[in-house]
């Protein structure tokens, strides 16, 4: 296929997910527009940390990140008065200073040494917020959290509006994200995690790069806190612990991290299957049973991640298109 | 026209993507057939069923099933000259506060319920605006959920964690020669309001804290430090709090290893037949806590308001088994006593008129006895029902009540200390986030 035709199917299937996704919410009961919502947050959390996967190193520690962004962006509002649409942003911005800072012990460290120390300061930053009653508000959190203010009649309490505004933030977020991996810096992240010392030979400063891809993973999942926060009006540090990262390692493992959409495949399968389906079918209490039962099954038949399966539909589909032509053509009969 | 090479009948990937289809449409599209046109009123469950805070969750779940079919089979509820079936709908909110708004939303908007029963804690922050939006009645476990503006939030069952002053008053009572306890518990918002309890209760009974209260991370799987810790001061009382049962057993596991001779005194001590099956009858004798077993003849007291509370039990056991008796059991089914008494009362499943009947003159019938609507010192709201509760003790691997104690009158004498350690623990309804 000529580049000019690959380019148009590309825009006609990011158009026709975009109408999609904008006709979603009046498709769906008010508790599965609630369930989008958060969704949608976690497709920005998960797309984020796999930009931090690219220079090879995964973290144990960017829910913590997340938790950053939300704390902050809370107090910001809560406490300093500042307004929530810029609060989000402070917040945002907080998660990747924090992540300056990690980056001088943590990049010291490669391998499974980084993913321990990883841990090791997300839960240096978890027992911070459980310690301080002031301004943390310790183990029960912080509460009452300013929700985003409204817009002339349009309530972001209704999870259809907040689903609209998530919409763009994230859809932004992505773009962002996206045209940074197409960039030199996303080239270089690459070559990080396949040839750091070849590239440290060409003159790549591999700790600055490592950086800047920790910082930006830092304030995109900041931002996803400060969406959550402020929706869901309520942050606490248990919100925000190892079990909460099990979860996006099993959305970034489940759908595969060597594309784009690997992660966000995986994150809305697994969430369709455990809060729609599974509840829908009844299974309430058995559902963590069968949620492992899924991801065994998937790590066990698609270890490449459902990402796999696209590839696959699409040789398929180009096989069966161009099948009759090649069989008339060796004169069978079909 | 037919083709001769395909085969009769359907394709299996026709099977299955059609089985697919049909299954996707039954469980979310179509709405439940309901055969009949019995009057049914529903009522929310909305608790964590899985995960480590389930044990106080699904028990009560369970117990509301046994309720709800004594009640429907004597007839329903009488509300405006009609009788009403009781059904449950219950969802998981895996102790998250996100999925519990989530919860709330399928169950106030999509299921039209009247009333919602929940643990509280962490889950309730993300469920209150929803719930102020919409008016709805809302039953907690946890009073330290309530304040001044959570006037429709009620917590008629559980005291937590007031009730377990009356624990270590019986302790002090019965045993005056242990003077040195410890503390441990989980760094939550469970574990915290809990502690300042027991401190004041040990203050009060004039017995000696012999080192901080141990706080545990919750995602503490190896207790063997923390009782190595907790052993290493030379107690005779080792509190272990409103410990998780995923915590309780494990802590008296290690207690036993490490052959702790002294009382152990607990909130909880749910499924404690399997602690013992890890322990020894002998080294659980004499355990206090304070959730009786509904098969105890003290139940039958005259001031016990739960019906029936020895058939519930054996209801209870048969259907689910004896071990899964656990301390939320009969919480909720107790909970909805209160509330089919006051719709009954109001003539009407409206939250606000329900709340009106069940507060009408500052009085109530707990499970364990009259009590009073009370809180407004320690929560900024009268919005807790407290009376007596039960102080429980296991005796040759059974758990018996001793005697039933008035939370009450420990108040009118100690108030003081229980402000001053909610407060330095930062626990003052006016002291959170």
């Amino acid at each position: 296929m000529s580049d000019s035709k690959t380019t148009i199917t590309v825009w006609i299937f990011a158009l026709t997910l975009l109408a999609g996704l904008l006709v979603l919410p009046q498709l769906l009961s008010y508790s599965q527009r609630e369930i989008a919502v958060f969704l949608i947050i976690n497709v920005l959390l998960v797309v984020s940390y796999r930009l931090m996967t690219l220079t090879g190193e995964w973290s144990l520690g960017h829910v913590v990140i997340m938790g950053v962004g939300a704390y902050a962006s809370a107090l910001f509002s809560k406490r300093l008065g500042v307004p929530v649409p810029l609060s989000m942003f402070l917040g945002a911005s907080t998660a990747g200073l924090t992540a300056v800072v990690l980056s001088f012990p943590l990049f010291r460290m490669k391998g499974f040494y980084f993913l321990i120390g990883s841990f090791a300061a997300g839960e240096v930053i978890r027992l911070i917020w459980k310690y301080f009653t002031f301004p943390f508000g310790g183990a029960k959190g912080l509460n009452l959290i300013p929700s985003f203010p409204d817009i002339g009649w349009i309530s972001f309490f209704d999870p259809v509006n907040y689903y609209y505004l998530c919409l763009i933030v994230v859809s932004v977020s992505l773009f962002i994200l996206y045209r940074v991996e197409r960039s030199r810096f996303g080239l270089t992240f690459h070559a990080l995690h396949w040839q750091d010392k070849l590239a440290e030979s060409v003159g790549v400063n591999t700790f600055r790069y490592r950086m800047l891809a920790f910082t930006l993973a830092s304030f995109f999942a900041g931002l996803s806190g400060a969406l959550y926060a402020h929706y869901i009006g309520t942050v606490n540090p248990t919100r925000f612990d190892v079990e909460e990262m099990v979860y996006v390692l099993i959305w970034a493992i489940v759908g595969g991290t060597a594309t784009f959409y690997g992660p966000i495949v995986g994150v809305v399968a697994l969430t369709i299957v455990n809060d729609v389906l599974l509840r829908a079918l009844g299974f309430d209490t058995i559902r963590p049973m069968i949620y492992g039962a899924v991801l065994i099954a998937s790590v066990l038949f698609m270890p490449d991640g459902l990402e796999s399966i696209f590839p696959k539909l699409k040789r398929l589909m180009m096989g069966r298109k161009t099948e009759p032509a090649t069989k008339s053509e060796a004169g069978e009969i079909p | 026209m037919n083709n001769p090479t395909r085969k009769r009948g359907m394709h299996r990937r026709d099977f299955l993507s059609s089985t697919a289809a049909i299954t996707l449409m039954a469980t979310t599209s179509w709405p439940k057939v309901v055969f009949g046109a019995e009057e049914t009123v529903k009522i929310g469950f909305l608790a964590p069923l899985t995960g480590p805070v389930s044990a106080w969750g699904k028990p009560g779940l369970d117990g509301c099933q046994i309720w709800a079919d004594w009640v429907n089979q004597a007839g329903g509820i009488m509300v405006g000259g009609q009788s009403h079936k009781v059904e449950f709908i219950g969802y998981d909110n895996e102790y998250d506060a996100g999925k519990a708004r989530t919860g709330a939303a399928k169950l106030i908007k999509e299921d039209g319920v009247k009333f919602i029963m929940m643990l509280g804690g962490d889950t309730w922050p993300g469920v209150q605006p929803l719930a102020a939006n919409e008016n709805m009645l809302v039953s907690t476990l946890l009073p330290s959920d309530l304040t001044p503006e959570t006037d429709m939030l009620i917590a008629p069952c559980e005291v937590h964690p007031i009730y377990n002053v009356t624990g270590v008053q019986w302790l002090a009572e019965n045993y005056p020669d242990k003077k040195r306890a410890v503390i441990c518990a989980q760094d939550d918002a469970l574990g915290k309001p809990s502690v300042a309890t027991y401190l004041a209760a040990f203050e009060a009974a004039g017995i000696e804290v012999v080192d901080e209260p141990l706080f545990f991370d919750p995602a503490t799987t190896d207790f063997a430090p923390v009782m190595t810790r907790l052993l290493s001061s030379d107690p005779d009382i080792l509190c272990l709090d409103t410990s998780y049962a995923d915590y309780v057993h494990p802590l008296c596991e290690q207690a036993f290893q490490q052959d702790f001779k002294g009382t152990i005194i607990s909130c909880t001590a749910d499924f404690y037949p399997k602690i013992i099956e890890k322990t020894s009858k002998e080294f659980m004798e004499g355990f206090i806590f304070q959730f009786p077993d509904f098969d105890d003849p003290a139940l039958n007291a005259d001031q016990v308001n739960f019906p029936r509370p020895n058939e519930f039990y054996a209801e209870y056991a048969n259907r689910y088994g004896e071990a899964e008796w656990g301390a939320v059991s009969w919480e909720y089914a107790s909970i909805m006593d209160l509330w089919a008494d006051a719709a009954i009362k109001a003539d009407s499943f409206e939250p606000a008129d329900v709340l009106t009947a069940m507060k009408d003159g500052g009085t109530g019938k707990h499970a364990f006895g009259d009590a009073d609507w009370w809180g407004e010192e320690l929560f900024g709201i009268n919005n807790a029902l407290v009376g007596d509760w039960p102080v429980v003790v296991i005796e040759d691997g059974k758990a018996v009540i001793k005697e039933y104690k008035s939370i009450p009158a420990w108040w009118a004498q100690h108030k003081d200390l229980l402000i001053k350690h909610f407060t330095d623990l930062g626990q003052m309804w006016n002291q959170r986030g």
